[in-house]
């Protein structure tokens, strides 16, 4: 039985495996028929080759085309991957770097961080000791979360701890500072009046304190019909249970204050939501001086 | 060797190497050097700017030839849709039917027969006898391309070269 074209097609590509390749071969040598059909696809194979792009052909659009893409694309992205580069860097080289960043960041800071003069003494500000509504920062519990870090944020021992580590040497001296003391507070502060049978005390600088000294509300006051009002003028506590109190201490009433019941601090509660017009928190934050 | 296409060295190295395989796949395909060429240029600027890794020279001359192709497959298909005679491709003397003789030179002079024959190949069967006989790839080679089955190329292979032979004989025939 003779071999179809397609066994002679796949063998004159060397694509038939053993035993079959082996098999044609005997076959080819036994049979002139099939030595010619063969023959003629090997004709077919050597026309296509002969007709085949030349080398001599190709070359010069080989060299054009690579030119063509030298110019517009080699140069071209060597050119814009500066940015995109990745730098390889030996461990001297990157230490190199970063000692250079260090004496940028050093120079800047002593040109534009502390006024050009390193030796000269860091001087804190004079701190407002006195508690009023001017440098009272009323602020919602949320606000510290976005709050951006300031130098107000730290501490005087972390400045100092950082500074230190950066090698400086840093004298503090205190000016104008008076250590604080109730005496201090007391001065400046006073518990105004009390609200009857309710542990409820109200201070000169416009906060309603329970016993523990937990404000309450802000911005009320006084008034002349001896009310306690907010500061859009409601009336909060009725003259028959307000108890003027024009000489105590703020330390001193705080102290003498007895436990607040719950249902007080809720009705407090409700009363300062009012004052303080739907704020339903409310925080306050006093300098402090470390 | 792994083969990252957007280095430049390893660019001018695929470069050298692969352009001749694809030129003719491109020239045998769309039978116009020009087009040729601009196909070529197109595929690889693509695999410039692609900046693909592949993990072998193979690998990245298979992902060449196959944007050829089908760059080439295009460019046929949009000449067939514009009504170009395949003919103006077609240049020099188009008698002198190889199987006279098997001399070299009567084989060169019958080279425009031949272009003349594998052009008018139906796609199916002019990609794979393209892809052998002028990007020298093996079945599984041509296989993997392509994307269809070996066996797929066996058959294809074998009725490309059975559609060259009667091309070729009615060539001779025709010839007075």
């Amino acid at each position: 039985m003779c071999l179809d074209d397609q066994i002679l097609s796949t063998y004159l590509d060397n694509e038939l495996s053993e035993p079959w390749k082996s098999q044609v071969e005997e076959h080819l040598g036994n049979c002139p028929s099939c030595r010619t059909r063969f023959q003629n696809l090997i004709k077919i194979s050597d026309a296509m080759q002969a007709a085949a792009l030349t080398e001599e052909e190709i070359a010069p659009r080989q060299d054009r085309v690579l030119a063509m893409i030298e110019k517009n694309h080699l140069a071209k992205k060597d050119r814009k991957s500066f940015l995109r580069r990745t730098f390889k860097l030996t461990a001297p080289q990157l230490l190199g770097v970063a000692a250079a960043f260090v004496v940028v960041f050093v120079g800047s800071w002593a040109v534009f961080g502390n006024n050009g003069s390193i030796n000269s003494p860091i001087l804190l500000q004079d701190v407002n000791t006195t508690i009023d509504q001017s440098n009272i920062i009323q602020t919602r519990s949320s606000d510290n979360v976005t709050t951006a870090k300031s130098l107000e944020s730290y501490s005087l021992d972390e400045i100092l701890k950082n500074l230190d580590a950066r090698g400086y040497d840093v004298d503090i001296r205190l000016k104008s500072i008076q250590p604080m003391s109730l005496d201090n507070i007391g001065t400046e502060v006073k518990v105004i009046a009390r609200i009857k049978d309710k542990n409820i005390v109200i201070t000169s600088d416009g906060f309603a304190k329970n016993a523990d000294g937990t404000i309450v509300a802000t911005g009320v006051k006084l008034d002349a019909q001896k009310r306690i009002v907010a500061s859009d003028g409601t009336v909060i506590f009725p003259a028959d249970v307000v108890i003027v109190e024009p000489t105590a201490t703020a330390g001193a009433a705080t102290a003498t204050a007895g436990a607040v019941s719950a249902e007080t601090t809720a009705q407090v509660a409700q009363a300062a939501g009012q004052a303080a017009e739907g704020e339903a928190r409310t925080d306050v934050q006093t300098p402090a001086v470390n | 060797m792994e083969i990252r296409s957007g280095d430049e060295l390893t660019f001018r190295k695929v470069y050298s190497e692969v352009f001749p395989v694809v030129m003719r796949v491109a020239y045998h395909v769309t039978y116009n050097q020009d087009v040729a060429e601009d196909i070529c240029q197109d595929a690889f600027i693509r695999f410039y700017d692609k900046d693909i890794v592949f993990p072998s020279m193979d690998d990245a001359k298979f992902w060449l030839i196959r944007v050829v192709k089908n760059l080439s497959i295009n460019h046929i298909k949009r000449k067939m849709r514009e009504a170009a005679s395949l003919e103006k491709v077609m240049k020099g003397p188009q008698v002198n039917p190889f199987r006279d003789g098997a001399s070299e030179l009567i084989l060169k002079e019958s080279a425009s027969a031949v272009r003349k024959a594998v052009s008018e190949l139906p796609e199916i069967y002019k990609t794979v006898i393209v892809l052998r006989e002028y990007a020298g790839l093996n079945y599984k080679e041509i296989a993997g391309v392509l994307k269809i089955s070996e066996s797929n190329v066996k058959v294809r292979v074998h009725r490309a070269r059975k559609e060259l032979e009667a091309k070729l004989n009615r060539e001779e025939v025709n010839v007075p």
